[in-house]
């Protein structure tokens, strides 16, 4: 459903969005902070290193610790922590990940008894409607790790900007999820901020805050939240469709069966002609094999034992990083290989083709 | 590891990469409005023209490179930031909302704090200048109003300042220094836009208050400008260092002598523990490793970035209590002076060493052709020492109205009863000058006799046996203190050839009576320092803010050890006419050391 409403924004209904906002008193959205608060958490994970963010932001979704959040790197570790905003600290455990949606949900795994948190009802939540362009909006994160223990999140007003499909990506890495996004006015999308909460100016929450990434066609930073109501369709295995949403996620919890997105990828792979070691660890760095013979690899004049460090300029630290780049690859593209043979490093120009039938 | 950048916004000078937009909004009629919108923006817009003129566009001598500003008082004094004034130089220019340029000059700075006080010079003597309120920082909330306002880009060339509104993102944030200077402690986030040149400017509540000065923002992926994290200092912090900065000072920040640690556990929240505590007050006041950390400066510690903004607020010297509980058993509470950050530079008068690390690079050159150039006098442990001396002279101006001693140079004698180290006495201080052993000359001899002991000095002979300043034991000096009590009173600037300075303001506390618990909001006075160094002996003169009364001083014999802390009460006029204190109360490290009444002072000509 594409919503066109935003482009039609009149005088006369930003005058109601204005009038709705000046209603309240001011200091109200002090208030406003203060409620929203408790129910998010300061996220601490993997990273670090290379622009990757080791801190972000998350919703509490339920009152014994479930917790939603964006898929990141992040969230690759056994050492995932979470800071309440009274200040405890919790261990956390991957519950499940939704590609299509780029959300994942994890829980506080802790002995005590916990049934008391505040928490955000995400099934009542995305039943609403979807708020208009002109909407004002508040926006709650951990950016640039500003926040641990009790310390409470950054707060941050803009409007929304529009309603509309999300384009965008990251480097060369296309965004994951492609459907409807709040663009927001704010610069609310910096490092940290991803899983954060965009609400309206009275609190209620409507969105949760996206990755940083850039938009497709200009290149410039997009400030974005995924809408609590997104829900995509997806196509599983025989050419089954099926709808997948975030309150489906946060409603089945651990009986959530994600779709497979990284099946699909494989079979639409762009042909390179590239076979890598067997990916066997979390981190297998991506070590060629064997090389197709007359294949654009070997027109490259790639070789086995050739280590893939980066393709555009973008790092490659590992087997899955290398296959999520090369399913967003479109065929006849050229890409820049720069591999380690022996102890130096190749730069290697490889023509992308198109995906060949699997053979049955 | 990469870690976000959080670069000040000094505005590096060219004009780069400038976007003009042209903006086509639909005009709302007014009578469309709601009421209570327009009344809401009238209010903002009023306030906007009501401090718009106090804000200062600061540029160097050339009319460039520079930053903001914002006027706090008639006569001128402005805050902006370290920063911006190390880039103009000491003399500088300023530009108002009026689109005159006035000449302005550093009076003090604070380099951790990256605050600097300026002031600008008027027109014509005596004119007056449109200044601003300094609001309360502490009473703003994550999720007010704010403005802020300054001369992003350089982009006024009549300085009309630019102003935005946004939101307070957060309150009490910790950012990191670069280096050991530009930390920010305690400091406002915003969403409220800033950009390069915007440093140094004001961010004011809605009722047109300064709550903080613009300084810095997070930046990583995008460029430097607006990322929609912008931070100010507190305006409370400065107002804590605004005696420094008028004193023309190169003030030092604080800090506790320990580490403080997370104890980091799961569950419940932080434990803040002391580690690797030095040599130092703290230690000295029975702080030991291990403690665990209740509260400090009456703020509860629940992490250490609270410890760290709670320390930010203080230049180095002031006391703070610091509650602590050892072991899970009963709390202790104590007051705990504070050390310094950087190194110092001001005490060690006789041989000041080069300080080690990053020489400072040599500042923009003076221009002589300014009338600020008159105003401006460098002297090491000062930004502009023109500002101490005025400060200075008008605190022993205050001081010399409840009483002048200038005459009495000849011999003193006050004495009285009262208790010491828990014992009644009689006590008696006798100072007066006496030939020399060689009959050429005459110098002070000082006798005390106090819990029927008798002791004399000799303050000025050259080889003194080191416990002879330090007399009577555990008073850490009482006999030093009386010496240079009255050597202030009757020489003045004149009798103190190390050092006499103005030292900024500072909280001074009276003793707490014995065997009750103590009270320090209550025990708190705040007060006006004079530093002196006389005969080897430091001592910091403590003037009460309300009515410059000398209501105690601290001479400090050995600096590796506690002071002897003396405490001036129940003035009452003599027979003169002057007010001097009836009652003396001296407390050293952790007890005091006696209560006397004065009951006759002596003063001959």
């Amino acid at each position: 459903m594409i919503r066109q409403r935003w482009m039609v924004c009149s005088a006369v209904m930003l005058l109601a969005c204005i009038t709705a906002s000046s209603a309240r008193a001011d200091g109200s959205l002090a208030q406003v902070a203060q409620q929203v608060n408790p129910k998010l958490v300061k996220v601490f994970g993997s990273g670090g290193f290379r622009g990757l963010a080791s801190y972000g932001t998350g919703l509490i979704v339920s009152p014994d610790g479930y917790i939603l959040t964006v898929v990141s790197p992040l969230l690759d570790t056994r050492d995932l922590r979470v800071h309440l905003s009274d200040g405890r600290r919790y261990h956390c455990k991957m519950i499940c990940m939704e590609p299509e949606l780029d959300i994942a949900l994890v829980k506080i795994d802790t002995k005590e008894k916990l049934d008391d948190l505040p928490y955000f009802d995400i099934s009542a939540l995305a039943k609403k409607q979807p708020v208009d362009a002109g909407t004002g909006v508040l926006a709650f994160s951990n950016q640039f790790q500003i926040a641990t223990r009790d310390e409470p999140m950054s707060v941050q007003r803009g409007r929304v900007a529009a309603y509309a499909k999300l384009q965008a990506r990251r480097g060369i890495f296309a965004a994951a999820y492609k459907g409807n996004v709040y663009v927001v006015d704010a610069i609310t999308n910096n490092p940290g901020a991803g899983g954060g909460a965009l609400t309206t100016r009275s609190g209620e929450l409507i969105g949760i805050i996206g990755k940083e990434l850039q938009n497709e066609a200009t290149n410039t930073w997009i400030n974005y939240a995924i809408p609590i109501s997104a829900a995509v369709e997806v196509i599983e295995a025989e050419n089954k469709k099926r709808m997948v949403s975030i309150a489906e996620v946060v409603e089945k919890k651990e009986k959530y069966a994600p779709s497979r997105k990284d099946e699909l990828k494989t079979k639409e792979e762009n042909y390179h002609g590239i076979v890598l070691v067997p990916d066997v660890v979390e981190f297998t760095p991506p070590y060629v094999e064997e090389v197709r013979p007359g294949s654009p690899a070997e027109k490259a004049g790639l070789l086995p034992d050739d280590l893939i460090v980066y393709i555009d300029g973008e790092q490659i630290p590992n087997i899955k990083a290398f296959k999520e780049i090369m399913g967003t690859i479109r065929p006849g593209t050229k890409i820049a290989l720069e591999v380690r043979r022996g102890d130096k490093l190749q730069t290697l120009s490889l023509t992308v083709a198109e995906p060949r039938k699997k053979p049955r | 590891m990469t870690s976000p950048t959080r670069t000040p916004f000094a505005w590096p000078g060219l004009l780069a990469g400038l976007c003009l937009g042209l903006l086509l909004a639909p005009t709302v009629q007014a009578q469309g409005l709601d009421k209570r919108l327009r009344e809401a923006e009238e209010k903002r817009i009023a306030v906007i023209e009501k401090v718009k003129p106090s804000v200062v566009a600061v540029l160097n001598a050339q009319g460039n490179n520079g930053g903001s500003g914002v006027v706090i008082d008639e006569n001128g004094y402005a805050l902006t930031n370290f920063h911006v004034v190390a880039a103009t130089g000491p003399v500088m220019k300023c530009g108002l909302a009026d689109g005159k340029l006035y000449d302005g000059v550093v009076v003090g700075i604070d380099k951790v704090g990256d605050v600097a006080l300026i002031k600008l010079l008027p027109k014509k003597p005596g004119n007056k200048f449109a200044f601003s309120r300094m609001g309360d920082s502490d009473k703003v909330k994550a999720g007010d109003w704010s403005l802020a306002m300054g001369n992003p880009f350089l982009l006024a060339t009549d300085f009309t300042p630019t102003v935005t509104f946004g939101l307070i993102s957060g309150v009490h944030r910790y950012q990191y220094p670069e280096g050991a200077l530009l930390e920010y402690t305690d400091c406002i986030q915003i969403d409220t836009s800033i950009n390069p040149g915007n440093s140094g400017g004001p961010l004011f509540n809605m009722d047109g208050e300064v709550i903080g000065i613009n300084g810095r923002g997070s930046f990583e992926k995008r460029s430097r400008i607006n990322s929609g994290v912008g931070y100010a200092i507190s305006i409370n912090q400065i107002k804590n260092f605004m005696g420094h900065l008028r004193a023309g000072l190169d003030v030092d920040h604080a800090s506790l002598g320990a580490r403080i640690e997370s104890e980091d556990e799961d569950g419940s929240l932080n434990k803040m523990v002391v580690r690797a505590l030095l040599e130092c007050d703290a230690a000295r006041r029975g702080l030991d490793n291990g403690d665990q950390l209740v509260s400090f400066a009456n703020r509860p510690m629940g992490s250490v970035n609270e410890f760290k903004n709670v320390l930010g607020l203080f230049p180095r010297g002031w006391r703070v209590p610091l509650v602590y509980r050892r072991d899970n058993s009963s709390k202790a509470e104590i007051l705990v002076r504070l050390m310094g950050v950087q190194r110092q530079v001001v005490e060690d008068d006789k041989n000041p060493q080069p300080q080690p690390g990053p020489r400072p690079r040599p500042g923009p050159q003076v221009p002589s052709n300014s009338p600020a150039a008159k105003l401006y006098e460098p002297k090491a442990g000062f930004a502009n020492f023109h500002f101490n001396k005025l400060e200075r002279d008008r605190l022993l101006a205050a001081f010399r109205k409840q009483g002048d001693f200038s005459a009495f140079k000849g011999e003193w004698d006050w004495k009285g009863s009262g208790e010491a180290q828990e014992q009644k006495t009689i006590f008696e201080v006798n100072v007066r000058d006496e030939k020399t052993a060689d009959g050429k000359g005459t110098q002070p001899v000082v006798r005390l006799s106090i819990r029927g002991l008798d002791y004399k000095l000799e303050p000025l002979q050259s080889k003194l046996p080191p416990g002879d300043l330090k007399a009577p034991a555990k008073s850490g000096g009482f006999i030093t203190a009386m010496y240079h009590y009255r050597q202030l009173l009757v020489m003045g600037e004149k009798g103190f050839e190390g050092d006499f300075s103005h030292g900024g303001y500072e909280p001074m506390y009276m003793p707490t009576p014995a065997g009750q618990k103590p009270d320090y909001t209550k025990q708190r006075i705040m007060t006006e320092v004079l530093r002196t160094r006389h005969a080897g002996t430091s001592v910091k003169w403590f003037f009460s803010q309300a009515d410059g009364t000398l209501v105690g001083f601290e001479v400090t014999v050995d600096r590796d050890e506690d002071p002897c802390e003396v405490y001036l009460s129940d003035y009452k006029a003599i027979e003169g006419g002057q007010k001097l204190p009836h009652r003396i109360q001296v407390h050293h490290g952790n007890e005091n050391y006696c209560d006397l009444k004065v009951e006759a002072w002596k003063l001959a000509k």
